[in-house]
């Protein structure tokens, strides 16, 4: 389990291996995020005068020819300056084109496509799509003009996210709320109860009464070992501000098949080594009802299952 | 809650043969809750009491901190290792072991004065 210093740091990051976003971005983003569309084009009729005009319009250096979305040739700018040289610059683009031209598709991923322009040398590649169609120009300006536009984004989201996590921070202040987030892993018997250490800690340190701390204390202690126990792991929190404690727990599965058997004094479906380590008793659920002052349990067969307990800090509740 | 008759401790560790495996001892107990069940302890256990158990796991220290237990007395002449009695001290939990079985050290202490008041209710 790791506790994470409560409220805002976020659990582990640091460990994860450290790869950088443009290498992440080059893997994720697809050519159809990044190609020039709709492709400019010129029809197998036209001369390559009017194809030299085009490329100096848009400042392009290379054009595919098509029949409507079907893709016939390429005319680059070498083409061209051939035409000019040996004086055929009138004739028909269908005379000269380049036929059998090398695409790529719309799917591939950037990273493909940057090893395609190292293997091919060309300055572009017409990009079709899964139907044969002719989508998209890309060229390695086009890559680096994507890579840019999405770093920045991420950048912008970044610092949305740290602006949020400083707001998040400035409001638990204001509410003089503390937050203890734990993620608990199953099987991890040795740390059940590390939460609970850490919100009886802040409830002593607030001069809460002992019985409701204790109660406090039963509540998070018995969903940490739910967890540990029962399910294939999950997060607890534990939300205190002047009024109330609030204790959440969401995990991964399986779930409750019975919540209402669940919450009878003895059920347990614990197995043996949490049985031989003094769990399993069959009482988790009936503590955690008996200390809560309002309790929710949400259980889905297949996603896993919510705690929401909350004990009141202003009025004293049951008595343990 | 009912209010507590105190014991004095020192005449019971003498009854028990029992080995402090810490040095924070309380000068009395307020009763005795007797179990291995973790969460029968969570339900039962009362502040101040001492607990009598077999199991020596750190889960023992976090139950015992959750219901303010004073004592874990471990029985049979059951030790946990060092970290737990580390973590027991941080906790303000007291810790003994005694070479009785549970039976026993239930009936030393008994003899000794340290009765139930109202069973469970």
């Amino acid at each position: 389990m790791q506790l994470a210093a409560a409220p805002h740091s976020d659990v582990n990051a640091s460990d994860a291996r450290r790869i950088s976003i443009a290498q992440v971005l080059v893997y994720e983003l697809r050519l159809r995020d990044a190609m020039s569309k709709p492709p400019i084009t010129a029809a197998p009729t036209d001369t390559l005068r009017a194809v030299q005009h085009l490329m100096k319009a848009r400042r392009i250096s290379g054009v595919p020819i098509s029949n409507g979305d079907k893709l016939l040739g390429l005319i680059s700018i070498e083409d061209i300056i051939r035409a000019l040289d040996k004086g055929y610059i009138d004739d028909r683009v269908e005379q000269h084109m380049t036929r059998n031209v090398i695409t790529l598709r719309d799917h591939f991923s950037l990273v493909r496509a940057v090893a395609e322009f190292d293997r091919h040398e060309f300055g572009r590649f017409p990009v079709l799509d899964g139907n044969d169609r002719l989508v998209g120009v890309l060229t390695r300006g086009d890559i680096t003009g994507c890579l840019m536009q999405h770093l920045e984004r991420r950048a912008e989201e970044a610092l949305a996210h740290e602006a949020a996590l400083r707001a998040e921070r400035v409001a638990d202040d204001a509410a003089d709320r503390v937050v203890i987030r734990a993620h608990v892993r199953t099987g991890d018997y040795d740390s059940a109860g590390k939460l609970s250490q850490r919100m009886r800690q802040v409830l002593r340190e607030r001069g809460v009464a002992p019985e409701i701390r204790r109660r406090a204390a039963v509540v998070a202690f018995e969903t940490e070992t739910n967890i540990i126990i029962h399910s294939l792991g999950g997060e607890i929190t534990a939300t205190i501000d002047p009024n109330e404690v609030c204790i959440e727990a969401i995990d991964i599965g399986p779930g409750i098949e019975n919540v209402e058997q669940a919450m009878q004094e003895g059920w347990s479906t614990a197995g043996r080594l949490p049985r031989e380590l003094g769990f399993g008793a069959g009482m988790g659920l009936p503590n955690i009802k008996r200390c809560s002052d309002k309790l929710e349990i949400k259980s889905d067969n297949k996603r896993g299952t919510r705690l929401r307990s909350e004990i009141y800090l202003r009025k004293a509740g049951v008595s343990t | 809650m009912k209010t507590p008759t105190l014991v004095k401790l020192q005449p019971l560790i003498a009854a028990l043969r029992a080995e402090p495996l810490t040095d924070n001892l309380p000068e009395s107990l307020t009763g005795c809750y007797i179990s291995d069940l973790l969460s029968d302890v969570l339900a039962h256990a009362e502040p101040g009491m001492i607990w009598l158990t077999i199991q020596t796991h750190r889960n023992v220290v976090s139950v015992a901190a959750t219901k303010d237990v004073a004592i874990v007395l471990f029985t049979c002449g059951r030790k946990p290792n060092v970290e737990i009695i580390a973590e027991a001290e941080a906790e303000g939990i007291a810790l003994l072991t005694t070479p009785l079985t549970t039976y026993e050290a239930a009936g030393k202490l008994w003899e000794a004065g340290l009765r139930g008041e109202n069973g469970h209710e």
